[in-house]
């Protein structure tokens, strides 16, 4: 028994020496990444973009997170962060992104909000901070019409009978719940006179009506019809239940998801003849969806949208930040790529998936990761995020 | 006598299922629907009794030894992780597929034994480790991506009522010949009644222990297989995401330690699963919010608790009315 | 008898080495990958005092062969009410009580549950976890403020230093040992663990000491919500919700048998807690990918239970 815990021992200090080489091998810049998901095809394929492309095409070294789950891990991961002594924080988690760029701040290391925005009041607080570099992503207006557009699709060509994955509604994720309005303000505003949802017939009601019942309602909205609604992510024998009993729900034509369509009921939709849409990731599995038949409509962040951020970020901290004529932060808006043909889908994918030619390349990123690049290239620069005014880009 | 005894045995087996199924019926009519409305509800009723059976028998061959297992969850986790992955790679259809999942999950079942009989850290936080570590194994396994079958229509077409019903079966089957009907089994009783007594009479604990904890991890595996050739995906959970599929086996375990006085203690488990999976089914027919569901299982759960721990004295004040009437 | 002692005294000591062993390791890494060890020793405390002082109150259910996986739920709950009692009435000292008093009153459902009725606590406390997470959310929908219940940060930042942290678990240590070592329910409480048949037979009244164990891990509850909120005022439905988890490896790490009874330690939910900090800190200086990260982690959990364990492993199985 002693030989076998000398043995262990032995072993324990082997694996610690072993993964300190690379990192005694680079001297490079470390930034810490906070991620609230680990998981999802869209937050992996965000993760390799970075740690396989951006940190070897400019040298600098990511530290991610663990999953977080609450502000207090938020809090301990960017004090693990000073630690490693990155010199700022891109953070993928929102739980209190006011308390994020405090932290930072009081430690003089920049932060930066990928995938998301601020709100008004607090983007008013927080704009002329030192070290807040700013937040590119969709904002809460970007989601909703993300929503919007989804059902808009469906109703457009005649469809009038609905499912809906709501996500992280029963939890007020404030992104679902943004979606989920979008596509109940779609069917109020196409769904023909006096259609409305429990009463509200705008879009600051429904959102208001979401949030305060946590939930969606069934019903008829005018002449269209929310058949079936399941929301949160149980996993268990009776939420499995609720979705198959949604994509069985009598004349139902298409389900729409905020999110992870594919994951949660890819497996009930194959062969049922019900349209599945959703806003997801451009991933080779995702594809194979699209190709049969089982997915339809996809709105979905492409994995370089976050290297704009990584740029300003990376400006930052070679002592020059990206500043309005006012001295404040960024706030850019970055929407969605949407694909509802496989040929569509391919096209998105082949970008999106490579790791050797990603949708924002070092040689484009380098025009913006520059000392002499200005606000206004720069918002120019990440207002041109569809596909095709990428391509040109490229070329 | 004898048959008269059995039929009132067969009687009180049947009286928690048949119970419930009469009260969630009348429930459901009250509300103007059908518990059993259509093929679905059927399927998803099979589907359960399959998982919460398979993944009760599979706790409660160690928690009833002593050996609490956090890991069941994580096992089924990795075992489909890798059968999908090799299924996908392979082009192999569901049934070699099945195959592979109970191979992988038997043999990190036998694992986690070998790391607790070697170490003999107690059960409960070697379990706790082994979570960690078989939740690590299949997210480095995939690169995170998890496990994607949705356009495998072969896999996907085995979630049927047929298969269901034929995978507890076999199952049951095979737990009730190897722990009532070999030497292994009754090695099983004896340790589980006198542990000490067991070993100094020259039981084998150890070659026991590891093979309680191989057919557990293989039971998770044909549990991760029908959970993935349902959904066709099979997501990844880290720091402990995997443990909650070992809660939902308690209620089954308890209601089957009761039902196991009048029948074969397995059988007792699978109808106490058939309980449960009635009331899954119910919660996907009323549409039951979640935070409902984990309130209303919960107070089951202590409600057959009180019962089952105060039973002699509720019986006795009972008896008392009647006579006194 | 002088070495056998000595060799009594070891496994006593092998958590605290399993300890020295990891600071060591931090400051070995921490050197390579030219990290900031001082800083991170704030960090350590951060992150280590909310899991020490429920730990340590929770030493007292394990003493008595018990086990609670309620202990994160229920410290969730306490915050999250507290938070909502701050901000109905701005008193730090009303979120304080509130915090401690939701705590004990749950502390004393799951004891009177599982004393009155005679159910195993283990089954009671898994019954709570779910009942009181789906409170959790309840309460979120009821505060009406999408996901989250918050305290304005800066009324709760005087608070939010190291030195009033310690001073928090100092003084709840001190009160935990007072009881456990020089009353006579800590020898009581591992009595019963050691052999609950002699100690009833001795007529220990075993419901009490169970409701007794219940309050004061409570206290240490309503502390560490209190100073969950002082450290991150933000709350949601997932707020410490891996403290319950936390709590039994902060246990084992300090050398205590998870069966309880007489080798049960006051200390050993501080040593645990603490190297859990180390732990995690070494983690994320070598930067190990998700899966691969977890994996070693896992096994250097194992690892030092192993080690901390020392010579308790007898010859039948553990159980």
């Amino acid at each position: 028994m002693k030989n076998l815990k000398r043995s262990l021992c032995l072993a324990l200090c082997l694996i610690l020496a072993l993964a300190c080489i690379p990192a005694m091998a680079d001297g490079n810049v470390k930034i810490g990444v906070l991620v609230s998901d680990a998981t999802s095809s869209e937050a992996l394929a965000f993760r390799a973009y970075y740690t396989e492309y951006i940190a070897k095409a400019y040298g600098v070294e990511f530290i991610y997170s663990d999953e977080l789950t609450d502000a207090a891990g938020e809090k301990s991961a960017i004090d693990n962060f000073i630690v490693n002594n990155c010199k700022a924080v891109i953070s993928f988690s929102s739980f209190d992104r006011p308390a994020q760029i405090d932290q930072c701040d009081a430690a003089g290391i920049y932060n930066a909000v990928a995938t998301g925005t601020l709100t008004d009041e607090q983007y008013d607080e927080y704009k002329d901070y030192e070290y807040y570099v700013g937040a590119i992503g969709p904002s809460m207006d970007i989601e909703f019409q993300a929503g919007y557009d989804m059902a808009a699709y469906y109703i457009d060509q005649g469809m009038t009978k609905f499912g809906m994955f709501g996500g992280g509604v029963p939890y007020y994720v404030d992104m679902h719940i943004y979606r989920a309005a979008g596509m109940l303000t779609a069917m109020v505003e196409k769904g023909g006179e006096g259609a409305n949802y429990k009463g509200a017939d705008n879009a600051g009601a429904i959102i208001g009506q979401i949030y305060a019942d946590g939930g969606i309602d069934t019903g008829a909205i005018g002449n269209l019809e929310l058949a079936a609604y399941v929301g949160g992510y149980d996993f268990n024998d009776a939420w499995f239940g609720k979705l198959s009993q949604m994509v069985g729900t009598e004349g139902i034509q298409a389900i729409l998801t905020v999110g992870s369509g594919v994951d949660v009921l890819g497996g009930f939709i194959s062969g049922s003849g019900v349209k599945l849409a959703t806003v997801d990731s451009f991933t080779p599995a995702m594809q194979e969806a699209m190709d049969n038949g089982i997915l339809d409509y996809m709105a979905g962040k492409f994995a370089a949208s976050i290297g704009p951020i990584f740029a300003a970020t990376l400006n930052a901290v070679n002592g020059q930040p990206i500043r309005d004529s006012e001295g404040n932060a960024l706030a850019l808006g970055q929407g969605y790529w949407v694909a509802t043909s496989s040929e569509q889908f391919a096209q998105y994918c082949a970008v999106d998936s490579s790791m050797t030619d990603p949708a924002y390349t070092k040689e484009i990123l380098d025009q913006y990761a520059s000392s002499e690049v200005s606000y206004d290239d720069f918002v120019d620069f990440v207002s041109q995020y569809s596909f095709d005014e990428i391509v040109s880009l490229k070329k | 006598m004898k048959k008269t005894r059995l039929l009132k045995n067969l009687m009180l087996s049947l009286l928690i299922p048949c119970a419930v199924l009469l009260v969630l019926e009348a429930m459901a009519l009250g509300k103007g629907l059908r518990l059993f409305a259509n093929a679905d509800s059927w399927k998803l009723f099979f589907r359960a009794v399959a998982n919460v059976t398979l993944t009760t028998f599979a706790l409660s061959i160690n928690l009833d030894s002593g050996r609490f297992d956090f890991s069941l969850g994580a096992v089924s986790m990795l075992s489909a992780t890798v059968a999908g992955t090799l299924a996908q790679q392979w082009n192999v259809g569901p049934w070699p597929m099945l195959a592979i999942a109970v191979a992988v999950a038997a043999l990190l079942g036998l694992l986690h034994g070998g790391v607790y009989v070697l170490t003999r850290i107690p059960p409960i936080i070697v379990s706790l480790g082994m979570a960690l570590f078989y939740e690590g194994c299949a997210f480095a396994f995939t690169g995170g991506k998890g496990v994607s079958l949705v356009t495998r229509l072969d896999i996907i077409g085995f979630s049927t009522i047929g298969h269901y019903i034929l995978l507890t079966a076999v199952a049951v089957a095979l737990i009730v010949l190897l722990f009532d009907y070999t030497r292994f089994g009754a090695n099983y009783r004896a340790l589980l009644s006198g542990q000490k007594i067991a070993v100094e009479t020259g039981i084998h604990e150890i070659g026991n222990a590891l093979g309680c904890y191989a057919v557990s991890g293989a039971l998770m595996g044909v549990v991760g297989f029908i959970s993935l050739a349902n959904t066709g995906s099979q997501q990844m959970a880290l720091n402990f995401g995997s443990i909650g599929v070992m809660f939902t086996a308690f209620l089954p375990m308890f209601i089957g330690g009761w039902i196991g006085r009048y029948i074969n203690k397995r059988v007792g488990i699978m109808l106490g699963a058939t309980s449960m999976a009635l009331i899954s089914l119910a919660f996907a027919r009323f549409n039951t919010a979640s935070s409902v569901q984990s309130i209303v299982s919960a107070l089951l759960l202590v409600l057959f608790l009180i019962y089952l721990n105060n039973e002699f004295a509720i019986l006795s004040r009972f008896r008392k009315k009647q006579d006194a009437k | 008898m002088g070495k056998q002692t000595i060799r009594e005294r070891i496994p006593a000591f092998a958590s605290i080495l399993g300890l020295l062993a990891l600071i060591a390791a931090y400051y070995i890494v921490g050197l390579i990958r030219d990290a900031n060890v001082a800083y991170g020793l704030k960090a350590v405390v951060n992150q280590s005092v909310v899991v020490a002082l429920v730990a340590t109150g929770a030493v007292f259910i394990y003493t008595l062969g018990s086990f609670d996986i309620s202990l994160g739920a229920a410290t969730g709950v306490s915050a999250l009410l507290g938070a909502m009692a701050y901000n109905a009435t701005g008193s730090l000292p009303v979120m304080f009580l509130v915090c401690i008093g939701v705590a004990v009153a749950i502390g004393f459902i799951n004891s009177s549950l599982a004393s009155v009725f005679n159910l195993p606590i283990f089954v009671t406390t898994v019954a709570m976890m779910s009942v009181l997470s789906a409170f959790m959310l309840i309460l979120i929908g009821w505060n009406g403020a999408g996901d989250t219940i918050k305290v304005k940060a800066r009324d709760v930042r005087p608070l939010d230093n190291i030195p009033f942290k310690v001073a928090v678990l100092a003084a709840y240590i001190a009160l935990c040992w007072f009881v456990f070592t020089l009353l006579p329910t800590g020898r009581e409480a591992k009595f019963i663990g050691g052999n609950p048949v002699c100690a009833k037979l001795s007529g220990i009244d075993e419901k009490k000491l169970a409701i007794i164990a219940s309050l004061i891990s409570a206290i240490g509850i309503g502390l560490g919500a209190f100073l969950t909120i002082v450290y991150a005022p933000t709350l949601n439905k997932d707020t410490a919700s891996s403290i319950g988890m936390d709590v039994i490896i902060a246990i084992v790490f300090g050398g205590m048998p998870v069966s309880g009874g007489p080798r049960s330690r006051i200390l050993s939910a501080v040593v645990g807690a603490f190297s859990m900090g180390f732990l995690s800190q070494i983690m994320s200086m070598l930067n190990l990918g998700s899966g691969y990260g977890q994996m070693i982690k896992a096994a250097i959990f194992l690892l030092v239970v192993f080690i901390a364990l020392g010579s308790q492993r007898g010859k039948l199985l553990t159980r």
